[in-house]
């Protein structure tokens, strides 16, 4: 059995596992001071639960990575607020509950990895971990995410959201089209916030050294690209608008930048045996269909964008001399030049992401200046991609960022090719 | 008295043949020392471009930003250079072995400096090199990080660090080598103080509302208010 | 037998049968009176105190006896009256008690009361029953057999009026606000009480009147009813029981209770349910909610709890959810469903899981109230779906491997129904004969059951203290009475359990396991740490020594 060691699981926890017994769903949910927001997403599992999965066994799990703001108290006070309220329709089997910090690093992959031990400990035959702060979360979300691996059709399941064009752009911009262009597989939020897994894929990230170490954080981005590059089955479940609470510090955009893209970049570097001979992309089976009104978010100042674009590309032209070939650094260069008519076309964002990723994995200079180069121009293409397609209707814009994965899928072969060699 | 003249003659003939007879066994082991020597180091060389092209040295330089200087100055890739010091270290060092074999006391006082000197020279080498990479790494952090933190003229903060940092790198190697310290002392504190000044007075005269706008990035009261122009990324 | 504790049905063991399909002594393939009597050595052997009886008078027979067509009579092909009253004396010679049926609410048209009264408008029975011009009256109220029926009015074209059933047309309501009828029905309850009847059954108590712009069912002037009944009773008959029908959750019960002063016993019929439930969920959670939902009741009164009885298993006290559940997990086949319920025997709803079967009996043992076991069940017999109605689960007794199955020398045709034959359930395979003569057959273990049920009062009498373990698939609960105190811990589900009880308060005792007597680790102030076999429950003795 794949059961993580000692430390993983304290006696206390232990007891309380075997109390719960073996579970058919297990929803998971790693916290870390989100106070303001756990308890809706608790009160969502539960009434998803009750809704969906009346005769299932199940146990929502609350992982703590020592939040002082007394999110545990909140989750257990959550659970107290027992299925009378929902009494309309209540699960026929008692669901388990269990909030309980962890030791070891902090961090979501952390986390995971006492979720899955868990999961595992109670052989549970389908996982969903939800994300705490995520407001827009209903009960739906957990049949969603958790029925394709029940009927036995996936092994993982990622979200998948109705985004606008402001929504999220570091997904639309950057990580989908780079992660479908290179791991040929059409997954639309490999950064999944929340997913369902299978216990057999649990067991496979619960064994992985790169779970919880390696990848502290955005843990998720890898256990997508590990799940397409180890042959699991892929899908995808249709939810509704994803919206986040207010956190009570925000990250700084340049670490959060940071993060994903280191994360992005150790898992095409972990799996490039894998991905560099992969073709176009295979469709991954979506379950459900999008619905829920786009929400347009808050709008940015993309004139300002455009300026700033202008003078980011003139002050780093020397280090971008060192990362993007003579042509790209010339497309990268004319578009920045004319600020209020900024065209930075999907081929050119392309091929200056792939050359980013090969100077990162060439390590031309340290990585963090590599990915710290790109977010300027990152933020340059947002702006152009907003200046065209802000005020959009919806389907223009899922087209917009269908071709944009177009052209990344046709960037990717000579930039493998580079890799290659390197 | 042309006797005397011969006999003189003879006497220094003689004594040139016998100092002539005295050193031609310490010419040719001198000749044979720097011979052997330039061997040596030109095997040494190749060595240590073997070595250093199997350990991707090359790639490490590029990578600290050396080989874009070596570049900027017309110079042979990093590889070669170091082969190439290495190589004149070595046969330098066997020619002043040689040289000292001969005897020459006027010669012995130099190649003992000279021997008291390369360390030296050495260590300014390396304080130089370093200074280079510590310089480019410090003007390539500072002009991305000022970048993406929306600092005015990233490129004049970036320059102003790199040459700071050369010009203290540049003052310790001159320091080492101990090469006119009063000159270099001065010219240091005078290059350093300019340097600092001019950033002082460019910022004070010129950027009062730059330096409350950096300021007010660094040190904000409301932190939301900076983040308001944000919008969700994720 | 009227002599002795006026509390005893608070001890009772109760067995239902059906005299028509226990024992047939004379060969005409009907169970009689005789052959019932030549049988209570069986049940006294069983360890049961008392016996219920299903309907036994003269009926056309339209609703398997309960629609009557005389009160004061036993139907010839059950016997005569000599024979009730031999099998009555019988019976409690051997210190059983035994519980007839009364039919209050309803009469069959065929009992001459309703032939008179519908034979014109001023017959002096005229009155007995509900007449009206027009089927308006009392609109709203539910029609309860709605595969059959589409109105609580039938018309009467003899006399050319409306005629008032709650149930089949052909069961008309008698008229509870006439004095006449209670006085008559008491003297029904008189006659056979005065034969040594110790109890009734009353069927289809909360309809006995009807009020408009109400549901009719519960009326104030229904417990005036009960309450006349019960004074007459207790007056002439004292140490007699009253057992309700009210097929409605506990809350809603608990007032024909009165304040002691109406019934005496009711059933429990939720409680049924979610013992089925909690053991297919493999989890406490249906079963620890209607305990709590139990109101307490007066000091004089008592649940009357069951497995299984002569009805369906209704369903029609639980969410849809939960009906759905209960026929996916035990009735899959839908001939096996039947109206809102379930026509099944406890070992096929079982699947025959002997742990199974153990298991509920033993929760039905030592939950509160007075245990009913359905004929037949303690030798695990099977049912036939396709007898029609609900006669799958009154199929013959099963004595021996014989010729039908020992029940009677009748050609197997002429039975009332057909014995089961199959070689699962058949009487070759489930039968007395055989299971009396080894020790580990469900019978035997079920004498031993209700013998190790039997040795104390705690379990008839004692209050419940739920326990709350960690474990949501295991149900504990302290049951306790005077200086008596029994801990019950019953694993619901069918894989092995570890399990933490609290128990501090009971702290010092020394448990000791009422099977077989085996001492057990002194209860301290640390959790009790207790591990259980699949549908594993143990009953242990708490002493203080």
């Amino acid at each position: 059995m794949a059961v993580a060691d000692d430390s993983l699981l304290s006696d206390d926890l232990l007891r309380q596992l075997m109390a719960t017994g073996h579970v058919d769903i297990l929803v998971g949910v790693p916290t870390l001071n989100n106070a303001s927001t756990v308890v809706d997403v608790v009160r969502a599992a539960q009434r998803g639960i009750a809704q969906y999965f009346p005769r299932a066994r199940a146990l929502i799990f609350n992982a703590d990575s020592g939040s002082d703001d007394g999110t545990p108290t909140l989750v257990r006070d959550a659970t107290t607020d027992d299925t009378g309220t929902v009494s309309a329709s209540r699960p026929l089997r008692t669901t388990n509950r269990i909030s309980t910090p962890y030791h070891g690093l902090p961090g979501k992959g952390s986390a995971l990895r006492v979720i899955f031990a868990v999961a595992d400990l109670l052989s549970a035959d389908a996982i969903v971990t939800l994300d705490p702060n995520v407001i827009s979360v209903t009960p739906d979300w957990i049949p969603a995410l958790a029925a394709p691996v029940r009927d036995g059709h996936a092994d993982l399941v990622a979200p998948r959201y109705p985004r606008a064009a402001t929504d999220g752009p570091l997904v639309t911009q950057l990580v989908r089209p780079l992660v479908r262009a290179a791991y040929g597989w059409t997954l639309y939020e490999p950064l999944m916030g929340e997913f369902g897994c299978s216990p057999q894929f649990a067991a496979h990230c619960l064994e992985h050294p790169a779970l919880g170490t390696v990848i502290p954080e955005d843990v998720d981005v890898w256990m997508a690209a590990e799940a397409l590059a180890k042959g699991f089955r892929p899908a995808q479940a249709a939810l509704g608008p994803r919206l986040l609470g207010a956190p009570r510090k925000r990250p700084a955009l340049r670490d959060v930048f940071q993060q994903v893209m280191d994360a992005v970049c150790a898992c095409l570097e972990l799996h490039d045996a894998y991905w560099l001979p992969r073709g176009a992309a295979d469709p991954v089976p979506c379950f459900g269909t999008l619905n829920g009104a786009v929400e347009p978010g808050p709008h940015p100042d993309v004139t300002a964008m455009a300026e700033a674009f202008a003078r980011d590309v003139a002050a780093l032209r020397p280090v971008l001399a060192t990362i993007l070939t003579e042509t790209t650094l010339a497309g990268v260069t004319a578009a920045a030049a004319t600020p209020p008519r900024l065209v930075y076309d999907d081929d050119l964002w392309a091929a200056t992401v792939f050359e980013f990723l090969l100077a990162y994995h060439r390590a031309v200079m340290t990585r963090e200046h590599v990915t710290q180069t790109l977010l300027p121009l990152y933020l340059g293409r947002t702006a152009a991609f907003l200046m065209q397609h802000a005020s959009s209707e919806p389907a223009i814009v899922d087209a917009a960022f269908e071709s944009l994965c177009l052209a990344f899928e046709r960037a990717k072969p000579s930039a493998a090719a580079l890799w290659k060699k390197a | 008295m042309t006797q005397m003249i011969a006999e003189a003659v003879r006497q220094a003939s003689v004594n040139f043949m016998d100092t002539v007879a005295m050193l031609l066994p310490r010419i040719l082991i001198t000749a044979s020392i720097v011979a052997v020597g330039w061997v040596i180091a030109w095997a040494l060389k190749w060595a240590v471009r073997w070595i250093l092209i199997w350990s991707r040295f090359n790639h490490f330089c590029e990578r600290i930003g050396v080989s874009a200087v070596l570049k900027t100055a017309d110079l042979p890739p990093a590889d070669h250079l170091v082969s190439l010091i290495v190589f004149w270290l070595v046969w330098v060092g066997f020619l002043l072995s040689g040289v000292d074999v001969l005897g020459f006391t006027a010669l012995e006082g130099m190649v003992r400096s000279f021997a008291q000197f390369v360390p030296r020279l050495i260590v300014a080498i390396v304080i130089v090199v370093l200074g280079f990479v510590v310089a480019n790494f410090a003007w390539r952090a500072t002009l991305i990080a000022a970048v993406n933190a929306r600092v005015p003229s990233p490129r004049v903060v970036s320059g102003a660090v790199r040459a700071l940092v050369l010009i203290l790198a540049g003052a310790m190697a001159l320091d080492q080598i101990a090469l006119a310290r009063t000159i270099v002392l001065t010219a240091f504190a005078i290059a350093f103080g300019a340097v600092m000044l001019g950033l002082a007075i460019a910022f004070g005269v010129g950027g009062g509302g730059i330096a409350r706008r950096i300021l007010d990035h660094w040190f904000p009261e409301h932190p939301q208010a900076a983040e308001q122009e944000e919008f969700r990324h994720l | 037998m009227t002599a002795g504790d006026p509390l005893w049905y608070k001890d009772a063991v109760i067995y239902q049968l059906h005299v028509k399909t226990f024992f047939d002594s004379d060969g005409d393939g009907v169970g009689d009176f005789r052959g019932l009597t030549s049988k209570l050595d069986y049940l006294q052997a069983l360890g049961v105190n008392t016996l219920w009886l299903l309907p036994t008078f003269p009926s056309p027979f339209r609703d398997d006896g309960y629609d009557i067509a005389d009160y004061y009579s036993i139907h010839p092909m059950y016997g005569t009256m000599e024979d009730f009253q031999g099998f009555l004396a019988a019976a409690h010679d051997r210190g059983l008690r035994v519980v007839t049926e009364l039919v209050l609410n309803h009469t069959s048209d065929k009992h001459p009361w309703f032939l008179q009264a519908r034979s014109s408008r001023d017959n002096p029975r005229r009155d007995w029953y509900v007449w009206s011009d027009t089927d308006d009256k009392y609109r709203g109220v539910r029609i309860i057999f709605l595969d059959t029926e589409t109105s609580n009015w039938a018309w009467d074209p003899v006399s050319r009026q409306y005629y008032w059933h709650r149930f089949f047309s052909h069961q008309p309501d008698l008229n509870y606000d006439n004095p006449a009828v209670r006085e008559e029905m008491w003297q029904v309850m008189k006659f056979w009480a005065e034969l040594g009847v110790d109890g009734f059954r009353v069927d289809a108590v909360p309809y006995l009147v009807e009020r408009e712009g109400t549901t009719c069912e519960g009326m104030p002037e229904t417990h005036e009813v009960i309450k006349f009944l019960r004074g007459r009773l207790d007056a002439h008959f004292p140490g007699r029981m009253l057992l309700a029908e009210a097929n409605q959750v506990p809350e809603l019960v608990r007032p024909y209770f009165g304040d002691g002063d109406e019934f005496h016993m009711a059933f429990h019929f939720p409680l049924m349910t979610r013992m089925f439930m909690a053991i297919r969920l493999e989890d406490r959670g249906p079963l620890t909610d209607i305990i709590r939902r139990t109101p307490a009741l007066p000091d004089n009164c008592q649940w009357a709890v069951f497995l299984r009885n002569h009805d369906e298993l209704t369903l029609e006290m639980v969410t849809p959810e939960e009906r759905e559940f209960m026929y996916d997990e035990y009735a899959r086949d839908p001939v096996a469903r039947l109206n809102l319920g379930i026509r099944r025997r406890l070992a096929p709803l079982l699947d025959g899981d002997r742990r199974r079967v153990e298991l509920m009996n033993g929760l039905l043992m030592s939950l509160p109230g007075s245990p009913i076991v359905y004929y037949g069940d303690e030798i695990g017999m099977g049912d036939n779906v396709y007898l029609g109605d609900r006669n799958g689960v009154r199929t013959p007794m099963q004595w021996s491997g014989g010729w039908n199955g020992g029940f009677s020398t009748a050609d197997p045709e002429r039975l009332a129904f057909a014995m089961i034959s199959n070689p699962v359930y058949g009487y070759q395979a489930v039968n007395v004969l055989a299971q009396e003569r080894s020790g580990h057959t469900l019978l035997n273990w079920m004498r031993r059951l209700i013998r190790v049920r039997q040795s104390t009062r705690v379990f008839s009498r004692g209050s419940l203290t739920l326990l709350e373990p960690p474990n949501q698939r295991v149900l504990a609960y302290v049951r306790a009475f005077q200086k008596e105190q029994v801990l019950v811990v019953n694993n619901l589900s069918g894989t092995v359990q570890a399990v933490e009880l609290d128990l501090s308060s009971l702290a010092g005792a020394i448990p000791v396991e009422m099977f077989g007597q085996s001492l057990f680790p002194r209860i301290g102030t640390q959790p009790y740490l207790l591990t259980l076999g699949p549908h594993a429950f143990y009953w242990f003795r708490l002493r203080r020594l």
